[in-house]
């Protein structure tokens, strides 16, 4: 065991005892656990949902953003004159003022709004803006060089803590192989397929806004902050939005920005960003280098872990990441390094830092196995974390090698004849996924219908599904039955969706509201039937005395006695209905052609867990999705940045690119139900782990480990051509 | 912004009824093409090319667009795309702007029965031409089978792909009610999703059932 835990789930309580009177259904459950179809599927499906992007207001306007080309300059000069005159053009303003700096290409200048989105672009081309050009740092190794040019005030480079833990001379004295060596990950943006933005609409002092966002709550806060305007005139509308991925949890200085034009013009603004902007300036994973030098001993035990990391989440935001990650490596030390440059800031990115640490440990961890000679999963399972709840990754790794055929790999380079190799790669995630303090409405009106009202959102994920399926287990209803109202800032608080807190923070809340609101309905049919309102249960679509369903009446007949006052109850997350701490593992295969250096994915294996599950069909697509993003970012994605210019030359999805359907592995998931733990999200863990699993897997079968992603056919075949010239093994 | 909406008109437009109707190739010859070449080359075949050329814009003109079997005429200058022209002029939502240039299929249309990225088309192009569009592959208020079947296999998340994933699956089926997994996935390969919904989206349409041949 490590000297202290580099895995702080591990000591987390588990779930307390259960909650004491709305408790999960364990046993019996007629539809927590059944594979429901997303209550907003046909909308969906049908092009009638309306996202932001989609909203129309009378006399709406549209809004753009004026961006600075260059990486780093002054601004000397805004003349807004010749585009407030331009054809249609309603409102105008200067967002950065002269003497400010611009710190990236796409930093925002200035802003209009006009009648037509032709006419907004065209007018934007009359704004002139004179930049005094600086010099600027495009890339991490630019900024680290001791001539650099000092971009930033406080330097171009930010120390991290150190850490350290154990005694690593000893360590490495008790080691008997040792590696050193650097493994890097690129800069990926979100490339959400809605781009940020909103629509605002002011009624006096009153703002409405239709905003792309995981917080609906969150977004009225900013609103109100950045506009100096009280929370209770902001409503923030988000009835469907297109992707966020962490990087939208505010109105974000485009949200303010069209929030003051709308004033200014006194009328409705949209204002979405472009596919470019989006690049430029919706937000990133920073990127990661890993220095690291590590022992194993000869039973196949790690001993030690030396690592400096460092990493750019450009102008001005860090890049943090777990390292070393799972593993144990009892003695060790790490010191990391955030480099600013001059590119879009970072933000939250699924599972933020996660696949850097997983994508360097477990690369480390294969290389150390090879030293000894040893199965690396074998070698991992030697130096796991204790079995813990949260822990499972012994058992996960055992069922899934099971699976996946894990026998039948090469122990090294696929030696078979022809150009195409295959290897086979594994790799371990874990995640907290723990939530609370949602609240919640529920009405049961006297027609027998029921409204559940809360002010989370869904992203995607399906928590309007679950929002009615928790409700619809309660009551005892179809889920058909339950009308499930999110996504308005009007509705009880909820936090954003972000680091896959939402399940867990949201279900418990409609648990103990749904289940209030239900005692209410007791209370009411009680006396009719004779008995005490706790007897009474609903199941099948009757309410009923408990183990005796004759004896009771129908839901509709139930509701009907509440005459002309519904039941109206408001509630709140309560512990016990959920956890924190996942755990799960994934298993890639590959084949790659030597001669052209493009890689497949053909197969993909993930056993996860997530607490208790409550729609398998919805749990299922977050581990595909999760799976496709980590393969998209072991192959394929990288934003680029020219370093002479600081520009980005694939600010699109042509030439950033994401994988299609045919570039598809096979997937399979096999999920692990943990009900006596309550909710866990599952939005993060799943994307963890598989770049790292890829990138085993391609060393696994050209024989050659390529320590940096992405692993494009051009890294792969110069990898190869260096390695045929200089001969030999590495 | 003049715009009608007729829901009773069924019939064709005539080209007549636009007072235009241009092909994509004589459309690109008006606007750039001719003077280059008139430029570079001259010569009697260059002003023949310029003589019988239409010229548009770059004012609003009337645009007559069927789409899914309704006739909207429009004022809006000949750049708007076809995309656009359906987003902001008539309120048609369905399909999303995402790349805007021709490479994610989130605003795939069909319009007379050739699959476009209706971000790349130019409303004006698309006249005298059978638009279809997601909100016309709903038979009344009844999912269309491939509709169904995404949502049967969870071939949505955010939702914002979906509806260029149903044009271009609408398409595949009518051409082929049964295609082969190979089959499927290249005729889905032109749309990008985010959330990574490729394998429902596959299983879905491998599994619908009942389109007709178009």
């Amino acid at each position: 065991m490590a000297s202290s835990r580099q895995v702080p789930e591990v000591a987390a309580p588990v779930r307390p005892d259960a909650h004491p009177t709305y408790p999960w259904p364990l046993t019996g459950a007629s539809v927590l656990g059944q594979p429901v179809k997303r209550v907003d599927g046909p909308e969906k499906v049908s092009g009638r949902a309306k996202y932001s992007y989609d909203i129309a207001r009378p006399g709406l306007l549209h809004g753009r953003i004026l961006r600075s080309p260059h990486a780093h300059a002054r601004i000397t000069a805004i003349d807004l004159a010749a585009a407030e005159k331009a054809p249609g053009v309603k409102a105008v303003l200067a967002v950065a003022e002269p003497g400010k700096r611009t710190m990236y290409q796409g930093d925002e200048v200035a802003a209009l709004a006009a009648a037509t989105e032709e006419q907004a672009r065209d007018a934007l081309r009359l704004v002139k803006v004179e930049y005094e050009v600086l010099p600027h740092v495009a890339t991490e190794a630019l900024a680290l060089r001791p001539d650099a040019p000092a971009v930033f005030e406080d330097g171009n480079v930010r120390e991290g803590p150190a850490e350290e833990s154990g005694d690593l001379a000893a360590g490495f004295a008790a080691a008997a192989h040792t590696v050193e060596e650097t493994y890097t990950t690129q800069v990926q943006t979100h490339v959400c397929l809605e781009t940020h933005g909103c629509v605002c609409e002011w009624e006096g002092e009153r703002l409405t806004a239709w905003v792309s966002t995981q917080a609906v709550h969150g977004t009225r806060e900013g609103f109100a902050e950045g506009l100096g305007v009280p929370q209770a005139n902001v409503r923030v509308i988000t009835e469907y939005m297109g992707g966020g991925f962490g990087s939208k949890f505010g109105p974000d200085v485009q949200g303010i920005i069209c929030a003051r034009l709308a004033k200014l013009a006194g009328a409705p603004v949209k204002l979405m960003l472009d596919r470019k902007e989006e690049h430029l300036a919706g937000g990133n994973r920073p990127s990661s280098f890993s220095k690291i030098r590590a022992g194993v001993a000869a039973d196949g035990t790690c001993t030690a872990f030396d690592a400096e990391t460092w990493g750019t989440g450009g102008a001005g935001v860090g890049a943090g990441f777990p390292l070393p990650y799972i593993y144990n490596f009892p003695n060790r030390r790490r010191r990391h390094r955030d480099v600013y440059t001059n590119a879009g800031p970072a933000r939250a990115f699924r599972a933020p830092g996660h696949p850097q640490g997983c994508f360097a440990t477990e690369m480390l961890m294969d290389e150390l196995a090879d030293r000894i000679r040893m199965d690396p999963l074998q070698f991992r399972l030697r130096n796991l974390p204790e079995e813990a709840p949260n822990a499972m990754w012994q058992r996960y790794f055992t069922i899934g090698a099971e699976k996946f055929g894990w026998d039948k790999r090469h122990p090294t380079g696929d030696t078979a004849p022809g150009p195409i190799r295959r290897g086979m790669g594994c790799a371990a995630n874990r995640w907290g996924g723990g939530g609370r303090g949602t609240r919640a409405h529920v009405e049961i009106l006297p027609d027998g219908g029921v409204v559940v009202r809360c002010g989370t959102q869904d992203i995607g994920t399906g928590t309007r599904t679950i929002v009615a399926m928790v409700a619809a287990e309660t009551l005892g209803l179809p889920v058909e039955a339950i009308r499930a109202e999110i996504g308005d800032s009007v509705y009880p608080f909820s936090g954003g969706s972000g680091g896959s807190t939402t399940a867990a923070a949201v279900t418990p809340a409609i648990r103990v509201t749904t289940g209030k609101a239900f005692d209410a309905l007791a209370a009411r049919v009680a006396p009719a039937l004779g008995v005490e309102p706790a007897a009474l249960v609903a199941s099948g679509g009757r309410v009923h005395v408990k183990g005796d369903s004759s004896k009771g009446m129908s839901w509709r007949d139930a509701c009907r006695r509440l005459g002309t006052e519904p039941v109206a109850v408001d509630g709140e997350w309560e512990a016990g209905l959920s956890a924190s701490g996942t755990s799960g593992v994934q298993f890639a295969e590959v084949e790659v052609d030597i001669e052209t250096g493009v890689t497949r994915v053909t197969r993909m294996l993930c056993v996860q867990d997530c607490g208790l599950l409550i729609d398998p069909l919805t749990a299922r697509s977050q581990c595909y999705g999760g799976i496709i993003m980590g393969v998209n970012w072991a192959l394929y994605e990288e934003r680029i940045l020219d370093r002479n210019t600081g520009q980005m030359v694939n600010p699109n999805m042509e030439w950033y690119l994401l994988a299609g359907m045919s570039d598809m592995p096979r997937i399979e998931v096999i999920l692990m139900n943990q009900p006596e733990r309550g909710v866990i999200g599952l939005g993060e863990p799943p994307t963890v782990s598989t770049a790292a699993a890829v990138a085993n897997a391609v060393a696994n079968a050209i024989g050659i480990r390529i320590r940096s992603l992405p692993l494009s056919p051009h890294q792969i075949v110069s990898t190869l051509m260096e390695q045929a010239r200089l001969g030999g093994t590495r | 912004m003049a715009l009608k909406d007729d829901p009773s008109d069924t019939k064709p437009p005539s080209p007549e009824d636009s007072g235009f109707n241009v092909s994509r190739r004589a459309f690109l010859r008006s606007v750039g093409v001719t003077s280059v070449a008139a430029g570079v080359l001259g010569g009697p075949e260059a002003d023949a090319q310029t003589a019988s050329a239409a010229r548009f814009g770059p004012d609003a003109v009337p645009v007559t667009l069927r789409v899914n079997g309704r006739t909207h005429r429009l004022q809006i200058e000949p750049r708007v795309t076809l995309l656009d022209a359906l987003r902001d002029r008539l309120d048609q939502t369905g399909l999303k702007r995402v790349c805007d240039r021709g490479s994610c299929g989130a605003c795939t249309a069909i319009v007379d029965g050739r699959l476009v990225y209706a971000c790349s088309t130019l409303a004006i192009e698309a006249q005298g031409k059978e638009i279809r569009t997601v909100e016309g592959v709903l038979e009344g208020t009844v999912l269309h089978p491939v509709q169904q079947a995404l949502c049967d296999h969870d071939g949505t998340m955010c939702g914002f792909c979906t509806p260029g994933f149903v044009m271009a699956a609408v398409s595949l089926l009518e051409r082929n009610p049964a295609p082969t997994a190979e089959q499927a996935r290249a005729a889905l390969d032109g749309n990008i999703c985010r959330c990574g919904t490729y394998p429902q989206v596959l299983e879905a349409v491998l599994h619908t059932k009942g389109v007709r041949r178009g």
